[in-house]
């Protein structure tokens, strides 16, 4: 569950990325974030990411209260979210084992629990057979696979996913949201930034626009996806 | 944190040795000059030591006694001198030794001896003083002896050595902590870059949830592993350089004695020594400079 109470964001340049936001995302939900450039997308995630701290407001995440956590729990909080980047941001001379099977140790799990845990993640992406492959040698769909792969690995309530399709044709775009959206079935709470009306459209849901730090939109439309 | 994790990270900080082969070996190279700049200077200093030691060893203090000193007033000053823990080497002469001594210095001019009806040189001590810094205190204790008449000490040679033994301290000091500085300076530069070639890696790290702990361990490792081969290979070095040294010394050796170069360290006594500390100095170093390398990029 994500909340956000009165959430101020000024920067000391003197922007105000956010202002008085107040949004609460509920268990099992799959939200789109949109907005233009400047908009506030990636300050707010970065607050969801307690990345950056709110000038005024709380925010909570899985029951952590962002405003107040310290620095030395900020680790433990992070290894209860998966977050997907548009960069995918995979440690290029690892193989795409060992990019999931590294943020299983970082959880401090076990060799045995590290063996049957990878394989499952990388057989919910399709990636099982490139598993040895390194991650330089992959296509860019096939890399963010990867990097899903990798933030559901500590099996996180909570998936944040930052234009996950910025960087991909619009195909594997698709294929990307698509396979979101299943994880999102399973009972994950996805919260994806994005700018792309198009895909937004297509799979509808809760949509949430931002405007100069502001919502301006809140509301749940309904998707193509779920007519075929 | 699981064992198989700690070897899993301690593994991965190794193999990053070979991976990032070139900053390794930048890092190993001024690992090794500082080492062996280190590991020199620490030798030719504690053998300065050793010569100054020795030269102090040198110092000797002559006692003379009244002239109708008693052979009880003798006995009892021989014991006093013998008993006094400050004093070393006491050797008793007499008036015939004297005479000998006094005519072995007057060189061609010995006949005038012949001349004198009476034996000029009294009963005498010569002892060495063990602390050259106890030379004052010690010159008043046998001063003040009954049947002493006269203690001739060399106060200025005294004061000289002290002089330069404290000056040398400070400059060791000096010498020492400006390369344990500069080689932390160079070294953590070194290793930042290796860090900074590396950071997104870091941020990556920091984004799913690992400590600064679990990032550090392998960036540790590998500044403690370069750290290590690059100890023992200026404890090679040294020994070369160090031998080459030496043997100068000792090669000449009736002739350096008389400067005090002698009781040098041979590097056979010290070599293990030199090779434990030179490992351990250049694994702290290098840990030391990951630390101070790794800071910023931790902030996430």
């Amino acid at each position: 569950m994500v909340e956000m109470k009165n959430v101020n964001v000024h920067y000391s340049s003197g922007v105000d990325a956010l202002v008085d936001v107040n949004l609460r995302i509920n268990d099992g939900e799959f939200v789109f974030i949109v907005g233009e450039s400047g908009a506030g997308k990636s300050t707010l995630m970065k607050l969801m990411m307690r990345e950056l701290v709110p000038s005024s407001g709380r925010v909570f995440v899985n029951g952590y209260n962002l405003s107040k956590l310290k620095g030395n729990r900020v680790a433990k909080f992070r290894r209860s979210i998966g977050v997907v980047f548009q960069e995918f941001r995979l440690i290029q001379d690892f193989t795409v084992y060992e990019n999931v099977s590294f943020v299983l140790r970082i959880a401090d799990q076990s060799g045995k629990y590290i063996r049957q845990r990878v394989p499952y993640v990388l057989n919910l992406v399709e990636l099982a057979h490139k598993a040895k492959s390194r991650t330089k040698e992959l296509s860019g769909g096939e890399q963010q696979r990867v990097a899903i792969a990798r933030a559901l690995a500590n099996d996180p309530g909570l998936l944040i996913v930052d234009e996950p399709t910025g960087n991909l044709d619009p195909k594997r775009s698709y294929e990307i949201v698509g396979l979101l959206k299943e994880i999102n079935r399973c009972g994950t709470t996805v919260v994806m930034i994005t700018h792309e009306h198009e895909l937004v459209r297509y799979f509808g849901g809760r949509i949430i626009n931002l405007d100069k730090g502001t919502i301006t939109f809140d509301e749940t439309i309904g998707g193509n996806d779920e007519n075929e | 944190m699981r064992t198989s994790n700690v070897s899993y990270l301690v593994k991965k900080g190794i193999t990053s040795v070979w991976k990032n082969f070139v900053m390794s070996f930048a890092s190993f190279s001024i690992l090794l000059v500082s080492l062996l700049q280190i590991s020199i200077a620490v030798l030719v200093m504690t053998n300065i030591d050793i010569i100054m030691g020795n030269i102090e060893d040198m110092n000797q203090i002559s006692i003379f006694v009244v002239e109708d000193i008693t052979d009880a007033q003798l006995d009892h000053i021989k014991s006093v001198l013998n008993n006094n823990a400050d004093l070393t080497d006491v050797q008793y002469i007499s008036p015939d030794e004297g005479k000998i001594r006094f005519n072995e210095n007057l060189g061609e001019y010995a006949e005038i001896m012949e001349y004198l009806e009476e034996n000029p040189v009294p009963h005498s001590f010569f002892a060495r003083v063990k602390d050259i810094q106890r030379i004052r205190p010690v010159v008043t204790a046998v001063q003040s002896i009954d049947g002493v008449e006269e203690v001739r000490a060399p106060y200025d040679f005294a004061s000289a050595l002290q002089n330069i033994r404290k000056t040398f301290s400070v400059i060791v000091i000096g010498v020492m902590a400006t390369l344990v500085l500069v080689s932390i300076v160079i070294i953590s530069n070194t290793i930042r870059s290796s860090v900074f070639a590396r950071r997104n890696e870091i941020t990556i790290m920091k984004y799913v949830g690992a400590t600064n702990g679990f990032i550090k361990l392998p960036f540790f490792v590998e500044g403690m592993f370069v750290g290590v081969v690059a100890g023992a290979a200026s404890w090679g070095l040294t020994w070369f350089v160090y031998d080459s040294i030496f043997s100068l010394f000792t090669d000449n050796f009736t002739l350096w004695e008389m400067f005090g170069f002698f009781n040098l360290i041979p590097f056979d006594g010290v070599c293990w020594t030199v090779l434990g500390i030179n490992c351990a100095a250049g694994a702290l170093l290098g840990a030391v400079g990951t630390i101070i390398s790794m800071g910023k990029y931790l902030k996430v």
